[in-house]
């Protein structure tokens, strides 16, 4: 059983990569978008493996669901496949080859040096939305309630910049 | 904590306010509020609590910095006369509700005990800086500033996160006391995870962004440049001194088990952050980009006194945003007043040139720019004098000699750039006539001015709060 789960987690790791790197790469903004989408999959199926099961099912609604339909939509009424790439300097490529290139050797020299602590103890409800609702409620309550002022102010951002302001033309 | 809690709903108040026919009630009512929230803060004076299980700490930093913050609001606010000069494409309800929320996120930022507040609140500022950005919507240089910040402002918040979450891989907490029994007791054994490492340093350059700290500067002078100026003002005062307060708090408190790790990073950055800010300012044009550079320079010194570490640091960033925040805001209140009445290319005038010969038409308003500068320059008989001189004690103190003489070189280099709208306004011919600005406004400059050559003559009256 242990090693069939350790099987499910290298494939599941392998595609999350794989169309990670395909979401960058691709030159078409509709399949970037889509393997997007298989990426966020793969992350739930990830959080399914953790004992997360609330956060999996959360993360495909919200964002697999709801953001990336509207990437779509945006991306379909743009029409963005008439764009053309700007062209960099080659100045500018190589200095962004050597940074990435430095911070991903870091992080990966970091993640192997890194001794994982064995988890105490394996508790099934870990994951349930009552034990989720226990914690954001209780010990993170404060946080919660202000996420509100947050949120509040992207919704009066969003709508104050989007209006259609007199004498401007419609879309 | 009080003061928290009634911005946050003195701004869906002001929303509401904004259905009202007339929109002169926005403007004393968001003062009122300010002053409201001003006095719950003071209230909170030598009050240690803990609320919500950890989440937000109120001792008598909390109280001073986010009494800073709500000075400058107020300030800010009182020089915003009308937002724009047309009545129809502006909403004054809205700047002003986003106004106080993001005075929210501030103070959410500096009194932080748990990193998910110190989230909520860098974000809670960030993305009303954002939205102010762009609200001169039919000027295009606010539209490209306000995306420009979006774009990289939210992959320094993306950093800032992901450092959060390996810093809570390494060490199991989200809390400050959690995180730094853990990195004392890791580092005693010399078993510091890596991971702690690495997020730390994505901690710090989400950080340091937020503060426009050099090589994370590159939005400053755009977005400075391109925010209406009244944001702009808000933006190099609110979002610095919260950011400092922050930054100092997570660094001397969290990590400072490894402080030998960071302090090497934080002095480079320190040096290029002086370097670039002050050689670059001396070559703008625009009095607006110059203030830009200027500020990303006082993040310079901010930061030395962040690298020093030393018990009186704190009070020396206190007093250096202080002086700041206040020499600040009565630069750009005047700049304000000049580029609205002198056009140049269609727009407002924010070059040098617009100030030639301001002395002899407006004395006043050439007088409060000058103290300013000179507050600015830290020039004796002035607070930033005493700001510069406290955060250059803390580093003798810690022994950053090689710093401290390129921080004394760089203000020489200051005094240069500060000097050149002096000599525009005071030796240079005037063009052009009088402007003439409300009684409201005047008062708040002069008010800054008053206070600016206080605390320049009489320091101690605010350090011995500090």
């Amino acid at each position: 059983m242990q090693n069939q789960i350790l099987y499910v987690w290298y494939l599941l790791t392998a595609v999350t990569i794989l169309a990670a790197l395909l979401v960058v790469l691709a030159k078409n903004p509709i399949h970037s978008v889509l393997s997007l989408v298989v990426t966020f999959f793969c992350l739930s199926a990830h959080y399914v493996l953790l004992n997360a099961q609330f956060l999996a099912v959360v993360n495909i609604i919200v964002y697999a669901g709801a953001i990336m339909v509207l990437f779509l939509f945006v991306i379909m009424f743009l029409n963005l496949r008439e764009y053309t790439e700007e062209t960099k300097s080659n100045f500018a490529k190589l200095g962004a080859a050597v940074v990435g290139g430095v911070t991903l050797v870091a992080i990966i020299a970091a993640l192997k040096k890194v001794q994982y602590p064995m988890p105490m103890r394996y508790d099934v409800r870990t994951g349930f939305v009552e034990t989720l609702g226990e914690v954001l409620f209780r010990d993170y309550l404060l946080p919660f309630e202000l996420v509100t002022v947050l949120f509040f102010v992207a919704m009066v951002g969003a709508v104050m910049l989007g209006k259609r302001e007199k004498g401007e033309r419609h879309f | 904590m009080l003061s928290i809690i009634s911005l946050s709903i003195f701004g869906i108040v002001n929303l509401f306010l904004g259905f009202l026919k007339s929109r002169r009630i926005l403007l004393p009512a968001t003062l009122l509020f300010l002053i409201v929230a001003l006095i719950l803060n003071s209230m909170d004076w030598n009050q240690q609590a803990l609320y919500f299980g950890d989440m937000l700490r109120v001792n008598n930093v909390f109280v001073n910095f986010a009494g800073i913050v709500l000075i400058t609001a107020l300030l800010i606010v009182g020089i915003s006369r009308h937002f724009g000069n047309d009545e129809e494409h502006t909403h004054p309800a809205e700047y002003y509700a986003i106004l106080l929320f993001s005075v929210t996120g501030a103070l959410m930022m500096i009194g932080f005990e748990n990193l998910i507040m110190l989230f909520v609140g860098v974000e809670v500022l960030s993305v009303a800086m954002y939205v102010l950005t762009g609200t001169d919507k039919r000027n295009i240089r606010s539209n490209e500033a306000a995306l420009k910040y979006f774009l990289m402002g939210s992959f320094a918040t993306g950093l800032l996160l992901f450092g959060v979450a390996m810093v809570y891989g390494a060490t199991g907490s989200f809390k400050l006391g959690g995180i730094a029994s853990y990195v004392q007791m890791a580092s005693m054994y010399g078993a510091v995870s890596p991971l702690l490492y690495v997020g730390l340093l994505f901690l710090f350059i989400g950080m340091l962004f937020k503060v426009s700290a050099a090589p994370f500067h590159f939005w400053t002078p755009d977005v400075y440049e391109g925010a209406p100026t009244i944001f702009t003002a808000f933006m190099s005062t609110v979002v610095k001194t919260a950011g400092f307060a922050a930054f100092y708090k997570i660094a001397s408190t969290a990590f400072a088990g490894v402080y030998g790790f960071w302090a090497q990073s934080l002095a480079v950055m320190a040096v290029l952050t002086l370097l670039i800010g002050n050689i670059t300012a001396a070559y703008q044009g625009s009095f607006k980009r110059m203030m830009a550079y200027s500020s990303i320079s006082h993040a310079g010194y901010l930061l030395l006194a962040v690298v020093a570490k030393v018990p009186s640091s704190q009070s020396a960033i206190l007093f250096y945003s202080l002086s700041y925040s206040l020499a600040t805001v009565a630069a750009f209140g005047v700049l304000m007043a000049v580029s609205e009445s002198r056009q140049f290319e269609g727009r407002g005038d924010d070059r040098y040139e617009a100030f030639n010969g301001l002395a002899k038409t407006n004395p006043l308003l050439a007088f409060v720019l000058t103290v300013s500068m000179l507050s600015l320059a830290g020039i004796p008989l002035t607070a930033g004098f005493w700001g510069k001189f406290f955060i250059f004690s803390a580093a003798v103190q810690a022994n950053l000699t090689s710093l401290l003489v390129i921080a004394v070189l760089m203000s020489c280099v200051g005094i240069y750039y500060y000097f050149r709208v002096i000599i525009a306004m005071y030796l240079k011919p005037a063009e052009g006539e009088g402007i003439s600005v409300s009684a409201g406004f005047t008062l708040t400059l002069v008010l800054t001015t008053v206070l600016t050559l206080l605390l320049g003559v009489f320091p101690d009256v605010v350090k011995n709060i500090f």
